[in-house]
């Protein structure tokens, strides 16, 4: 820069504003700068409320509106009528306006329309589809088809699990009925057979009898048929000599018969019930009752074939006969019957009466089972352990050095048949005793005589009171009380 | 209700022969429980009858070579009961198809003066042990499940300590000579204990 003199620069600001006039004298108007209103005004002008609306606006109108809508100058503005005396909010007004007015009417149609009295909503009803007829049957009988289907696999599926169990219930039955009978009944498998016992060895008896039954699954059951009410998928095979039912009769009778009539006792108190179809219970229960009378005859007649006494005993067959009273017989027959012979039953023996005495079959019943207990007591059990087996008196009696007398009187050697008879004669001479006394009291009339027999009696003892009363006299009264025992 | 004089037990003592019938084995400690219940089952239904004897072996060493053997054998829980004495006899070498050791047995119950009774006859006693078990029955035949117990002091029956951790278990029955059906009956109650314990014939002479 050259050294001249500073040239002194003005800077004004651009003078904003529009000149409206320059007056006279060179004063400039400006136009006065728009307030906050009125640029608020202008530009809500420019809003077009019908920019989205529907094209009903013609061309006039909407030209009308564009030089407020578009910021660019319009050239052909004297063709549209301009009225400047409006007021620039005007039509936003009447835009306003006329959306609450269009408001207003949806808002009275809404109410009219809920009190449902005078204006109602229906849907537009369209117009049906219209599908072919066949089409619908062929897709009917597709459906039901489906359905059937699978209605039938369901009842296959039932028919199948119906079937298998009629057949578990048939095999579990046959287990079911083997624990039942192993729950009551001594079971062993052997091989492949079930076998069982059913003597009374583990009860302390000492038959030689082995007892064993088998057990059969019974498999010969048809399907198809109706199954049998009594039909038990288990069955047990008893001995052949253990078959039918036995019972022990004992009687008393008065005459001796004839040698030739012993041993043909065949006669029953009670008609075989010889059911082709018995539950092995049953059949268990007979074949072990058998087995016990069997083993009580055998004793006996043992018993009378071994023991001496002053009138010998006779055994015959099935029958032991002896006289505990002279004139008076006792006889002791097994009967014993297989079902099978049906012909026995018609025995003219049933019009006598019946003389059995059922006491005493109950008495030797007891009598074997409290030998059988005997024989389990612990007093037989060795001490020291490598000692035989027997009772523990008789152990003693070689270093206690007992002598015969001693020995006997351990023994206690009274067995089943003397105390059978002793019980026998008892009852005979009770009844005896009875009668007499009956008779005697039948006969004199004075003085009374009363007899009261005592209810608690012993199998060898029983006691009677005896009142002797003079009628009229209570002071003489004698009282006998005796008892009849064994002799 | 004493038992009738003439049963089907055979007689003991007079002139008859008895041979006894013997099967052994043995149990481990720990399966004891299950062998015993196994018996309480299968035997005669008794109590269970504990048992603790102790016996004594006594010799006769003459001037052949085979001593002979005499045993007695008291009971420690019963201290009032006879002496048993007993001689047992050579097996018997039959058919090897019997199942049972077979050998004359001679059983005498004595009083409590025996030990000394021996002694004077000549006898030395060998060796004691005590033998503690149970006894079960089954119609004539006996288990006796025992636990064999060495006595440390002689003749002190307190102080005894065990021989093995098993027990011994043998099968018996004393019959007359001649009954081979007692060996089957020996047998198939055998097999009934079959899993638990073997019981078959030993040969003491093969163990010598």
């Amino acid at each position: 820069m050259s050294g001249g003199p500073a040239v002194r620069v003005s800077i004004e600001s651009q003078c904003e504003r529009q000149v409206q006039e320059v007056s006279l004298d060179g004063l400039e108007t400006y136009v006065p700068p728009l307030s906050m209103s009125q640029n608020l005004a202008k530009l809500a002008q420019r809003i077009d409320f019908d920019q989205s609306s529907d094209s009903e606006q013609d061309g006039p109108e909407r030209e009308s509106r564009e030089p407020w809508s578009k910021p660019e100058p319009e050239e052909d503005e004297g063709a549209v009528k301009f009225q400047p005396s409006l007021w620039p909010w005007d039509s936003v007004r009447n835009n306003l306006r006329g959306a609450l007015t269009e408001m207003c009417v949806l808002h009275d149609v809404l109410s009219v329309l809920k009190e449902k009295k005078y204006m109602a909503l229906d849907p537009v009803s369209q117009d049906p589809i219209q599908t072919p007829q066949v089409f619908q049957l062929i897709s009917k009988k597709k459906s039901l088809a489906t359905a059937a289907q699978l209605l039938l696999k369901g009842a296959e599926k039932l028919n199948k699990s119906l079937a298998e169990n009629q057949e578990q219930r048939r095999q579990r039955d046959f287990n079911s009925e083997l624990l039942r009978l192993r729950s009551q009944w001594k079971l062993r498998k052997v091989g492949d057979k079930i076998l069982g016992d059913l003597s009374y060895r583990s009860a302390g008896s000492l038959f030689p009898h082995h007892g064993t039954f088998e057990v059969i699954k019974n498999t010969d059951l048809d399907l198809d048929k109706k199954v049998p009410d009594d039909y038990c998928p288990l069955s047990v095979q008893i001995p052949s000599d253990l078959e039918g039912s036995a019972y022990i009769k004992v009687s008393i009778q008065k005459q001796s018969p004839d040698i030739g009539d012993l041993g043909t006792v065949s006669l029953f108190r009670r008609q075989p019930k010889a059911k082709p179809g018995k539950t092995w219970h049953v059949k268990l229960e007979a074949a072990q009752n058998v087995l016990l009378c069997k083993e009580i005859f055998a004793q006996l007649s043992r018993e009378a074939v071994q023991i001496k006494s002053q009138i010998p005993h006779i055994v015959v067959k099935n029958q032991i006969i002896s006289q505990p009273f002279p004139g008076l017989q006792l006889s002791i027959s097994l009967c014993h019957s297989t079902g099978e012979k049906r012909s026995q039953r018609a025995s003219p023996e049933k019009s006598k009466p019946d003389d059995h005495l059922y006491v005493l079959e109950h008495n030797l019943h007891q009598l074997i089972r409290e030998f059988h207990k005997q024989t389990l007591s612990s007093v037989v059990m060795p001490h020291p352990a490598s000692a035989p087996f027997g009772h523990k008196r008789l152990r003693l009696a070689g270093p206690m050095a007992y002598d015969k007398a001693e020995i006997s009187s351990l023994q206690q050697s009274e067995g089943l048949l003397e105390k059978i008879i002793k019980q026998a004669k008892h009852i005979f001479l009770r009844s005896r005793t009875a009668r007499t006394i009956d008779t005697l009291a039948s006969r004199i009339e004075d003085p009374q005589i009363q007899a009261h027999w005592s209810n608690i009696n012993d199998v060898y003892e029983s006691s009677v009171k005896v009142l002797i009363t003079s009628q009229g006299y209570e002071q003489i009264c004698k009282v006998l009380s005796f008892s009849v025992k064994r002799p | 209700m004493e038992a009738p004089p003439v049963t089907v037990m055979p007689v003991t003592g007079g002139t008859i022969n008895m041979m006894e019938y013997l099967l052994q084995g043995s149990v481990l400690d720990q399966s004891m429980e299950s062998l015993l219940h196994r018996l309480r089952g299968l035997c005669d239904n008794m109590e269970p009858e504990s048992f603790a004897d102790h016996e004594l072996v006594y010799l006769l060493k003459g001037q052949q070579g085979n001593p002979f053997m005499l045993r007695a054998r008291r009971s420690l829980l019963h201290p009032t009961a006879p002496w048993h004495l007993r001689y047992l006899g050579q097996p018997e070498v039959g058919d090897k198809s019997r199942h049972a050791l077979v050998r004359n047995c001679v059983d005498v119950a004595a009083s409590h003066s025996l030990p000394e009774f021996l002694n004077e006859m000549g006898f030395r006693m060998d060796h004691e042990f005590v033998a503690k078990g149970q006894v079960f029955r089954k119609g004539a035949m006996k288990v006796v499940v025992s636990k064999l117990l060495r006595v440390l002091a002689t003749g002190n029956t307190e102080n005894t300590e065990p021989l093995s951790l098993s027990y011994l278990v043998e099968l018996s029955v004393l019959a007359p000579a001649g009954q081979d059906n007692v060996s089957e009956d020996m047998r198939s109650f055998a097999e009934q204990l079959k899993p638990l314990v073997h019981l078959e014939k030993i040969d003491p002479k093969r163990l010598m």
